[in-house]
């Protein structure tokens, strides 16, 4: 295992791109950790100086101000926190929903894994902002309701892989001995596939964040993320539309965040999966 | 025979799928605490008109008998009454459906015919400027919020430069109602007015849905011809000492393309997921703005209506998708 | 390098294709067509299901009353009705029609019309009802002859009157041939028009609004200057209105816009900015049923901890006046010696510190879509922080909030949102926002005080209007002191308008989208 990573981390070292996304990764994670040092004005998050509104980026104001008159450099940072907070929860669920199912409906070949992958596919039938977007109005707009939503509409994405690459591993040789050797399937199913297949989950994983982000941030953009004065990205751009074309700059510094931080995450992926699926290896370095 | 069986088995699930799906759209839009009657009702209805057009609408049953009530009337094409617009569900869905098709058409053939050249041009020319550039540019395509696209292009194109309209789908009311399609319609009964400002109208809100496909059908295409390029009939094929341009484009391409055939259905979720966000930025009258107003309203039916369609749409797409697989690709068949 | 042609041949056709499609028509209206964008959808026409201000101009321009509202500050007119009598007991109001006043298909408005009008309205039991359902039975409306209509009420009501132009009346003849199942033809006038206003429908589409033209045979006449056409056009983003309103595509557009966009339009050289003061007020509700909120030390604390000042004119660009009461400055019933609340965080702590027990975190209201809302919020929660009270925004779209409002249990500590004006009375506003007979429906705030009560009631049956405005003047002092609710300011309407439109009459009900008077030069 250790040298494994090893290999990864010396391979991934020397992919350019997936270097560009990891830098983009550390750095969402460093100023969601030091946003409360890095910001100008950490108070502006709940502070406003409404004589200073709509103000456009100088040196004071980065990203220049916002309808209340907060310092719009100031919230993206905090903003940031968000962000992460929303997108690790939300995956961290859906794996932990969609792996243990995944494992159970790809060992077992009866009713139930036909059941299990049913229910799933019923949730893949349906494009999965409709369901977000539907779940997070009922729930009523938070962060936490977000979490939910996303959460409850993601994990079938897992279960759908881990189902189909477990399929495929209990057909390995090492697998099939373990269970002639009379091991249990609980054992099995965490010792010998899991270990199998956790380098496809890592990259779905990765590319994952970046999709969950997406649509947190068009759940923000729709109202149905977390309410006023939040500092969250998506909704600061639906904020920012009433006051366009004049306040352009309201818009550009959330979506430029947005764009880096999922860029980030789809170039840290593609990197992975490069490395670590031999099967899609192929078509990137030709 | 193994079509047949593929057919077939789709088929057995595609029922209970869609009865799955009612059942979890209903309890979604059954347990919001929003009443759309008390929105309809009005600001000044009393409790007891609150009440009166609850019986009406049967909201005042059970859950689950209003579920079964549902489904009965589904069963029977009926998939109930807006609570907000009041007309029958199928109605307006059916009246937002071609300007959703037509965009989304706009969107795939825009996508296509730039994106698979592209993609061709990227292996073919794999690790130039080009490739890294359209690497750059398709990883660009799927990082970009789309509401923020959409808003940088109306920013740009509609406000400052003044060239293409802010929203909507037309100036005015649109051709003579046809087929519902209004680039279809307005050739048809020639009102070229009406033709340029659809067009017009048209051109943001596709380059806005465009550009993610666009990026997914480059990257499959170029994975596939370079699949293509290295299995060992095009070498074989180059040995015979065929020009290499026409390997490229007849052999090549051809088993390139069913990659991407295969990519129709992803291609379409990424479609309709943004449609609903593109629709909402532009006010574009179709089935997403309908989905987020209804969802907005807590307009149940339509939500359910709504959740149902796409979704027998999507497994639809999913199984011709499937089938097409099975009938190109020689490969599932062996 | 055949492809590379290829390729070349392509992207040159994308680009041509672009380069056409791109090349947009400005659209010319014919002379006289008036374009009004609006932001709500006309998702119905008929008159008698819906009673808002965004789409009145359905009802304004296709349809008639017995009375209308005019002007401002706004004079109730007789409209459809050339006279009327109100019984020595203030029961019986008796209607003469005037003569000559036909419905859009050629048939006379009778007396039997006014009467299945309002009939309609109540079993409908949706719109307007609310204003009559307590005061008048089903079928108690009677037609003696063709142009006299009597409305027997349960007991005498000064507001009565105020309230009859919402009885929109409709060509009951061409109803009663379209009803299905007992509907009232319910299905066909959502899409249809029935009326006999200044203006007959032509075309309709929910999705886009509707249009129509000049009904050159109605009652009031027309002069030499008119429109032949009008259009009002479903258009729900900001930008787009503005932009339209600039570039010409419209000529008209809502007079609530935000300043931001006011002042750009303002600088246009075509643009006319019309500046009326309205009627439509903004404060935020107090649950004023629900423990602390009962505690009137807390609700002073809470009213002198809103920024008043920056929220007018830093925020709103001073485009509003301060209206310190629960009626709005330029109606009468309002008191004009009232001293409201101000910024005074010193004063809000001392308030906070005679409230007993613990505070739990307030929730505060606002509505999804109306950022203003949220803006007083924002600044609500910045007063409250600063005196050590937590509170939470919730910021919901109006279909859960109007729920809510209903629900003692579900309805939020506290609620921004504006007041309109449904009729030109103070009743209106102050006599139904704290009455105790509308606690749940109109009143939103669980706040039933005798005294105050007491002086609603009166002045709800009091004919004389100069002892009703006494009873207002001092309800609404008693509620302000009573930090019934947080009051803010009235709302000044900044209607914006091409240079070629003349005419616009404004009043606060209907905000100017009556367009009889209008004309383009």
């Amino acid at each position: 295992m250790f040298e494994s990573a090893k290999f990864i981390i010396s391979k991934l070292a020397k992919d350019r791109t997936s270097l560009v996304g990891a830098c983009l990764i550390a750095g969402l994670l460093l100023i969601a950790l030091f946003a409360p040092l890095l910001a100008p004005y950490p108070q502006d998050v709940s502070e406003f100086h409404p004589p200073e509104r709509l103000l456009g980026p100088s040196m004071l104001h980065f990203f220049g101000t916002d309808r209340m008159g907060s310092d719009i450099f100031s919230r993206m940072l905090f903003g940031a926190r968000i962000t992460i907070a929303i997108a690790v929860i939300a995956i961290g669920v859906s794996v932990l929903i969609g792996v243990p199912i995944g494992l159970i409906a790809g060992y077992n070949k009866n009713w139930i894994s036909d059941g299990l992958m049913r229910v799933s596919d019923i949730f893949l039938a349906v494009p999965q902002i409709i369901l977000a977007i539907a779940i997070a109005q009922t729930l009523g707009p938070s962060i936490e309701n977000v979490i939910l939503a996303l959460s409850a509409t993601y994990w079938p994405f897992w279960a759908r892989l881990v189902y189909a690459e477990t399929r495929s591993a209990l057909t390995e040789t090492y697998v099939e001995a373990s269970i002639a050797l009379g091991a249990s399937p609980f054992r099995v199913m965490v010792f010998h596939v899991l270990p199998n297949i956790s380098s496809s989950i890592i990259v779905r994983t990765t590319i994952g964040m970046g999709g969950t982000i997406l649509t947190a941030a068009a759940l923000g953009f729709l109202g149905l993320g977390p309410p006023a004065p939040s500092p969250e990205w998506g909704r600061t751009i639906a904020e920012s539309r009433e006051f366009l074309p004049e306040a352009w700059w309201y818009a550009t510094a959330p979506g430029v965040a947005i764009f880096l931080v999922v860029m980030g995450f789809n170039l840290f992926g593609d990197g992975l999966r490069d490395i670590l699926d031999p099967r899609t290896r192929r078509s990137h370095d030709g | 025979m193994r079509v047949l069986v593929l057919i077939l088995n789709r088929l057995l699930w595609f029922i209970p799928t869609l009865i799955g799906l009612m059942i979890i759209t209903f309890t979604i839009s059954h347990v919001i605490p929003a009443d759309p009657v008390a929105f309809f009702a009005g600001d000044n209805a009393t409790p007891e008109q609150i009440e009166a057009l609850r019986v009406r609408y049967g909201l005042d049953k059970p859950l689950h008998i209003q579920l079964v009530n549902y489904l009965i009337g589904v069963t029977q094409g009926d998939l109930g009454v807006s609570i907000y617009t009041q007309r029958p569900i199928s109605e307006d869905l059916l009246a937002r459906l071609p300007a959703t098709m037509e965009l989304t058409f706009m969107a795939v053939f825009f996508s296509t015919i730039v994106g698979v050249p592209l993609g061709v041009f990227a292996a073919i020319y794999r690790n130039s400027f080009l490739d890294h550039f359209l690497r750059v540019l398709t990883v660009s395509g799927l990082a970009i919020a789309s509401f923020w696209l959409a808003i940088l292009f109306q920013l740009l194109f509609a406000m400052e430069l003044q060239i293409t309209p802010l929203q909507g789908r037309i100036d005015g009311w649109g051709p003579e109602s046809i087929t519902g399609f209004f680039i279809l319609d307005s050739l048809i009964v020639a009102d070229w007015d009406s033709l340029q400002s659809a067009l017009s109208h048209l051109v943001l809100p596709t380059l806005t849905l465009a550009f993610p496909a666009m990026a997914t059908i480059v990257r499959f295409t170029r994975a596939g011809v370079l699949d293509a390029i290295n299995s060992n009939y095009v070498l074989y094929e180059q040995a015979m000492g065929l020009p290499s341009n026409l390997i490229i484009w007849k052999y090549v391409l051809r088993n390139a393309l069913i990659g991407t055939v295969t990519q129709i259905g992803l291609i379409f979720g990424i479609l309709i997921a943004g449609a609903v966000v593109v629709e909402a930025v532009f006010d574009w009258p179709g089935l997403g703005l309908y989905a987020v107003e209804a969802i907005l309203n807590s307009d149940y039916n339509a939500i359910m209506g709504f959740t149902l369609v796409t979704g027998a749409f999507f497994i639809i797409v999913n199984l011709v998708v499937d089938i097409l697989h099975g009938v190109i690709d020689p490969r599932t068949q062996a | 390098m055949k492809y590379l042609k290829v390729f070349k041949a392509l992207m040159l056709s994308v680009a041509l294709t672009a380069v056409s499609i791109m090349g947009v028509s400005t659209n010319s209206f014919a002379k006289s067509k008036f374009v009004f964008a609006n932001s709500s959808p006309y998702d119905t026409l008929d008159p008698h299901v819906i009673y808002d201000v965004g789409r009145v101009a359905s009802r304004l321009n296709m349809y008639d009353g017995l009375m209308r509202w005019l002007d401002n500050p706004p004079q109730l007119t007789p409209w459809l009705a050339e006279s009327y009598e109100i019984s020595a007991d203030g029961k019986t109001y008796t209607f003469k029609l005037r003569k000559g006043a036909t419905f859009h298909d050629g048939s006379p408005v009778e007396a039997k019309d006014v009467v299945y009008s309002i009939e309609r309205i109540l079993a409908l039991k949706k719109g307007a009802v609310s204003l009559f359902s307590k005061s008048i039975e089903p079928g108690s409306t009677q037609a003696p002859d063709n142009h006299t209509v009597v409305f027997n009420l349960n007991a005498a009501s000064s507001i009565f009157l105020a309230t009859v132009p919402a009885i929109h009346v409709v060509n009951s003849d061409l109803l009663k041939s379209k009803e299905v199942d007992g509907d009232w033809g319910g299905t066909w006038l959502s899409k249809n028009e029935a009326g006999s206003g200044s203006f007959e429908l032509t075309r309709y589409d929910p999705a886009i609004g509707f249009q129509a033209k000049r009904y050159a045979n109605h009652f009031m006449g027309w002069g030499d200057k008119y429109l032949d056409e009008i259009e009002f056009r479903t258009v729900k983003e900001i930008n787009s209105r503005v932009l339209g309103l600039l570039n010409g595509d419209f000529h008209g557009t809502d007079g609530y816009l935000p300043q931001d966009q006011v002042k750009r339009l303002k600088a246009d050289s075509n643009m006319n900015v019309l500046e009326e003061e309205s009627m439509r007020i903004f404060y935020s509700i107090i649950h004023n049923g629900r423990k602390p909120f009962d505690d009137v030390n807390l609700r002073k604390a809470l009213s002198y901890a809103f920024d008043y000042d920056a929220f007018i004119n830093n925020i709103l660009s001073g485009s509003v006046a301060r209206n310190p009461v629960p009626v709005p400055n330029n109606i009468w019933g309002n008191p004009k010696d009232a001293k409201g609340y101000t910024y005074d965080l010193e004063k809000a702590k001392e308030y906070l510190a005679k409230v007993k027990g613990p505070i739990p975190e307030i929730t505060i209201g606002a509505l999804a879509g109306y950022g203003q809302t949220e803006q007083a919020a924002a600044l609500l929660q910045n007063g409250l922080s600063k005196i050590g009270l937590k509170s939470k925004i919730v910021a919901e779209p109006w279909s859960v909030a109007s729920k809510k409002m209903r629900d003692e249990q579900q309805m939020y500590d506290m609620l921004w949102l504006w007041r309109s004006t449904y009729y030109a009375d103070p009743n209106n506003w102050v006599g139904e926002m704290y009455a105790c007979d509308q606690v749940g429906a109109r009143n939103n705030s669980w706040y039933c005080k005798p005294e105050v009560d007491k002086l609603l009631m009166e002045a709800r049956v009091e004919p004389d209007q100069a002892k009703r405005a006494a009873n207002y003047e001092k309800a609404a002092k008693m509620v302000t002191d009573d930090a019934g609710g947080i009051f803010v300011y009235n709302t000044k309407w900044f209607g914006p308008y091409n240079k070629k439109v003349k005419g616009v009459r404004f009043s606060p009900i209907g905000n100017a989208q009556e367009m009889r008077w209008v004309h383009m030069e």
